[in-house]
């Protein structure tokens, strides 16, 4: 019986692409959460990851606000 | 960052020919990356660079990093005089590309595309094989990084593979 997507990506053949890119160090569980979503909602997810993005950049550019506590 | 949902709904309301590519576009096909500006293809035809004009005019694009004291004409005339573009809008980031490296111009983009719904329109994107080529092509730090997930979405999508 064939294999779905998701099973080959959270059980991967040794010699596979798959296995290469998960030794390569991708999170193919990720990539199993985002094949689950419809395309929408995965440029919705994209939208909300440059949100954070740019909301770490701000943070970035503010510096540290205080040294942490010991 | 980009507003994906005014840039792309701008361009499909102005019928604007254009085809996905990049980041966003590996991000239709499901994989866990992450981009902040959208990348599209555009047909050069003078006909659409009309409705492209039109379609991001109200955004006021100008070149990525352009002197802010100097005035930029955004029309026709600028976009005949190149075929790719990096611009600033004041929705954020768009590179406009009349060809695609490792891919070829319009039409050989769009031959080598899919289409999503998205924001309620038919939007074409890059298939997974052809930004394997494009990133393959570009052969920059960031392209060999985004590579192992994309041999690895089209081996999982493969109906033959096992």
């Amino acid at each position: 019986m064939k294999r779905t997507p998701e099973e080959k990506l959270l059980n991967p053949r040794p010699g596979s692409r798959i296995a290469a890119a998960r030794d390569f160090g991708i999170d193919l569980s990720l990539t199993v959460s985002q094949l689950r979503l419809t395309p929408q909602e995965r440029i919705d997810n994209l939208q909300s990851s440059m949100s954070f993005v740019a909301e770490l950049d701000r943070a970035r550019k503010k510096g540290p606000i205080a040294k942490g506590k010991q | 960052m980009v507003d994906l949902e005014k840039v792309i709904s701008a361009l499909a309301s102005n019928n604007v020919e254009f085809v996905i590519v990049g980041g966003v576009a590996i991000k239709l096909h499901s994989s866990g990356y992450i981009t902040v500006d959208l990348d599209f293809c555009y047909s050069r035809s003078k006909e659409n660079i009309i409705r492209l004009v039109s379609a991001l005019k109200p955004f006021s694009p100008k070149p990525r990093n352009f002197p802010a004291e100097l005035p930029y004409i955004f029309d026709e005339s600028t976009l005949g005089q190149a075929t790719n573009f990096t611009f600033e809008t004041s929705i954020g980031d768009l590179d406009l590309l009349g060809e695609v490296k490792g891919v070829g111009d319009y039409s050989a983009v769009l031959s080598r595309s899919v289409v999503f719904e998205i924001y309620g329109s038919r939007i074409n994107a890059l298939d997974l094989d052809a930004l394997i080529d494009a990133k393959t092509a570009a052969d920059r730090p960031k392209d060999h990084l985004a590579l192992p997930e994309l041999y690895a979405l089209r081996e999982a999508l493969d109906p033959n593979e096992d």
